[in-house]
């Protein structure tokens, strides 16, 4: 039934993105090699498992729609007409339309079907003046332009039948080439022996050559025969479907012979095989599911809908029972459907958020090796420990030294097979720089480098936005006007480079652009005007910098179709640190600006500086650590109204004393004696007061809101190599305890 | 001893239905990403029950594979079915032509596909 391919419907929407991603790109690069084949094929290629695919899972718009885009590329590809800019922008915007049909089949969004019908016409229209500018084609496409909606080869050929038997005459010649495709009469004569009794089998052999002149693999012989049947002529034909046109084939209706049998259920079933259908076959398998009791009971004619109906609207609700049975208050019932209907939702948006992952079969291998070897090492460990003596000692170190490297490959193996090339995030920019540049009128190229840097793949689907965002960024503000460009002894074509590395246990990603750079006046003045900050206030170019991350900042003169509504680089920033990364600008006037996002390799796991706090131990994680100190006496001040703070080389920072934070009982009061994390976040620096510092170690976050509730300071917990708790510290929670400790105290 | 087959499609949405459908009516499958691949994974002289492969593919097309693997003496008489499309149905002619036992119309729903392989596989 079709419903068991259903499983296979996530495998297809990650396929189908991969290959609408080649589409795209393809197309692009069409536009400047048009005469690329290799290019179309690949091209034609992704379009059509697209449409195979989908078919199979009865999604018939996709299929339909990727169809008419095939129907062109195929013109396209076998040259009968040229690429033009026209054909490269109708197929792209179909490309984008086919995202919205597919991603509406996955989801079930609404499309907009005018779109839809737009496209499909004009597709219809581009292969139709192709075909007629090119008459002898109009064979093969015109026919392949109206193809029937392909659902009904989902149903059986063959059909339990309640009709009165017949009596076929069957004659046939096959071809003489008959065994060089791997055909065989007697599967043939199997098959129709399932539909029915056949009888009276006759070979004519007349044709046979001497033996010496016989080729064995060529057929010489005829038969006759007879089939009586339940079955239709048309199912009868159906056996000959492979060899038919190549035949030569006749099936009469023989009337009034057909006494003998009754009817197919009634031959002798040793023959038969068993029916395959006794119910027609619903597409999508929904005849799978049980059917309410007042369905079947008008199905088999005990009542009839309207009673049915009337039954229905007499039945109560739980709800309303209990209502009236006082067992419950109409609020609480309301908060339980409402609780359920949350519930409801949640679990749908469960549904079409499962994401699978491929992975190289080549990884999982490796995997498996390594946990052969893991339990090896388990079993010598067991070995050992069964007979121990203190002189094996070197030996229980040994293995135990085996046992970490083995923990720590596998720990690696598993967390590459989440890891993806970033070149799929990178994928969609060309495209952008493409549609951009048309938009804002500016000659733009976009260079990427890095593509193959991998990280986790739910990192990679979290920054596409934020790129994106930036990338528009630097081709509506970043760069200048052609003109401008051409003045100022610059290239008229603008550069945006994206780039992306590894660098200690982050990957960085940069956007540059060659453009005007960020303009510090006018930043200032803007800040200023919004009351961000005040005139006579001294700041750096980082903080003036960091203005651009406000919400509603911009400064824009005018609001383009691109950018320029001052959202977005807040909601940039945001997105970068709820991913734990970090961004930073690098600008020169007049010569460009570099963005740089420090993002983790994965989520699931941080690199943290282990630190005691009296008897507790609590993780850090490494990317925000500046520094530690331990600060001489004459550093430490107290401010009125401003709380504690700290001279480090001529930048006063707040101090946070832990100990106080959590209420422990710590070693050290004294900031001189104990030690100070300088913890960076958002472009803040708070001094964080600890008694000693542990160790470095990569640790694996475990929710707080998931097991216990949201607690401010902590980012989530981890379980300590001694099996107790470690809570991990978020920065930016103790910075905001910080301001407000400040605050209480001033 | 099971019954083998050689699924041979690109797209590996495909390739894993037609193969999950061979594998639980008990064949043993072996899968190859397109014509060369399949070349390359039957070059050890071993025999298949049944091929089936799709059409349009990188490397080697459906087509070109057939003919290939007609050529050798373990697969001059396997039935082979290929997987097309019904806006593709001239290819009907070219598949025949390099030695296609016979095909099946995309979409297709496991039934059909176990159907057509039971009309052409020898039991």
């Amino acid at each position: 039934m079709s419903s068991d391919f259903a499983q296979f419907q996530d495998a297809f929407f990650e396929e189908a993105a991969e290959h609408l991603a080649v589409v795209e790109e393809g197309l692009l690069q069409l536009e400047q090699h048009p005469e690329d084949l290799d290019l179309l094929n690949k091209i034609f290629r992704s379009a059509h498992s697209i449409k195979g695919a989908s078919g199979m899972f009865g999604f018939n718009a996709v299929a339909q729609f990727t169809h008419k885009m095939e129907t062109l590329l195929d013109l396209l590809r076998n040259g009968q007409t040229a690429v033009t800019p026209q054909t490269a922008d109708l197929l792209l915007t179909s490309t984008d339309c086919l995202k919205t049909l597919i991603n509406a089949a996955k989801t079930g969004a609404p499309v907009e079907n005018e779109t839809v019908q737009r496209l499909t016409m004009e597709l219809s229209a581009a292969s139709d003046m192709n075909v007629k500018a090119e008459s002898k084609v109009e064979k093969g496409a015109s026919t392949s332009v109206s193809v029937p909606a392909p659902l009904t080869s989902l149903r059986p050929l063959t059909e339990a039948s309640p009709y009165p038997v017949r009596c076929f005459h069957i004659n046939w010649t096959p071809p003489a080439w008959l065994f060089q495709r791997g055909l065989d009469p007697l599967q043939i004569f199997k098959e129709l022996g399932n539909l029915g009794t056949l009888s009276e089998v006759k070979v004519d052999d007349s044709r046979l050559p001497d033996l010496a002149d016989m080729d064995p693999e060529r057929c010489y012989l005829s038969w006759s025969m007879q089939l009586k049947t339940g079955k239709e002529r048309n199912v009868v034909e159906a056996a000959f479907e492979f060899v038919r046109e190549d035949s030569v084939l006749t099936i009469e209706e023989v009337r009034g012979e057909a006494s003998g049998v009754r009817s197919d259920g009634a031959t002798a079933s040793g023959e038969r095989a068993v029916t395959p259908h006794p119910s027609p076959l619903t597409p999508d398998g929904s005849d799978s599911e049980p059917k309410p009791l007042g369905e079947i009971l008008v199905e088999s004619g005990v009542v009839s809908r309207e009673v049915l109906d009337g039954a229905l609207a007499q039945q109560k609700r739980v709800g309303e029972i209990l209502i009236e049975q006082h067992a419950a208050s109409p609020q609480q019932v309301e908060q339980a459907l409402q609780k359920q209907r949350k519930m409801e939702a949640t679990a749908q948006s469960k549904k079409t958020d499962t994401a699978s992952i491929r992975v190289d079969t080549d990884k999982i291998d490796k995997l498996i090796n390594l946990v052969g070897e893991l339990v090896i090492t388990q079993s010598m460990l067991s070995d050992l420990g069964a007979r121990f003596e203190m002189s094996q000692m070197p030996v229980l170190l040994e293995r135990m030294a085996q046992l970490e490297r083995n923990t720590r490959e596998i720990q690696e193996r598993v967390m590459s097979i989440r890891m993806l090339p970033i070149g799929t995030a990178f994928n969609r920019f060309p495209r952008l720089v493409r549609d951009l540049s048309a938009k804002v009128c500016k000659k733009i190229q976009l260079v990427m480098s890095g593509e193959e840097t991998e990280l986790d793949k739910t990192v990679i689907e979290a920054i596409g936005d934020p790129l994106t965002h930036l990338i528009r960024n630097s081709a509506d503000h970043g760069l200048e006007m052609p003109e401008e460009r051409l003045d100022n002894n610059k290239p008229e074509l603008g550069t945006i480079r994206l780039n992306a590395f590894h660098e200690g246990g982050s990957i960085c990603i940069t956007v540059e652009d060659d453009g005007r750079g960020l303009n510090r006046d006018k930043i200032l003045a803007k800040a200023v005007k919004q009351g961000l900050v005040s005139d006579n206030d001294k700041l750096t170019d980082d903080q003036i910098w960091s203005m651009i991350f406000k919400p509603g900042f911009s400064t824009a003169d005018k609001i383009t179709d691109v950018s320029g509504r001052g959202v977005g680089m807040d909601v940039v920033k945001r997105n970068i640190e709820a991913l734990g990364g970090t961004i930073s600008i690098k600008t020169v006037q007049g010569k460009g600006t570099t963005f740089s996002l420090k993002l983790p390799l994965t989520l699931a796991i941080i690199e943290g500086m282990t630190v005691r706090i009296g008897q507790e131990t609590y993780i850090v994680p490494l990317l925000s650590i500046l520094e530690s100190i331990q600060p001489k006496r004459e550093a430490v001040k107290s401010v009125v109204g401003k709380g504690e703070l700290i001279n480090v080389r001529g930048t006063y920072l707040p101090v946070v004393r832990m100990y106080e934070v959590f209420s422990l009982q710590p070693e050290h009061t004294d900031p001189v004696k104990a030690i100070l994390l300088i913890l960076e976040t958002e472009g803040e620096r708070v001094a964080v007061m600890v008694d000693e510092i542990l160790g470095q170690q990569q640790v694996v976050i475990k929710s707080m809101e998931q097991n216990f509730r949201k607690v401010q300071g902590i980012a989530g917990a981890t379980i300590l190599g001694d099996g107790t708790v470690g809570f991990i510290l978020d920065v930016r929670g103790l910075l905001e305890i910080a301001r407000r400790d400040t605050a209480v105290a001033a | 001893m099971s019954k083998t087959a050689l699924v041979v499609d690109d797209s590996p949405t495909m390739r894993q239905m037609v193969a999950f459908t061979l594998t639980n009516a008990g064949f043993t499958v072996v899968e190859a990403e397109h014509g060369k691949d399949a070349v390359r994974k039957v070059s050890d002289g071993g025999k298949m029950d049944i091929v089936v492969t799709d059409l349009n593919m990188p490397e080697m097309d459906g087509i070109t594979l057939i003919k290939e693997l007609r050529k050798l003496a373990a697969f001059k008489f396997t039935p082979i079915l290929m997987l097309t499309t019904e806006s593709a149905m001239e290819k009907k002619q070219a598949g025949k032509a390099a030695g296609a036992t016979g095909w099946i119309v995309k979409p297709f729903n496991p039934e059909v596909l176990l159907k057509t392989i039971a009309k052409v596989m020898p039991a």
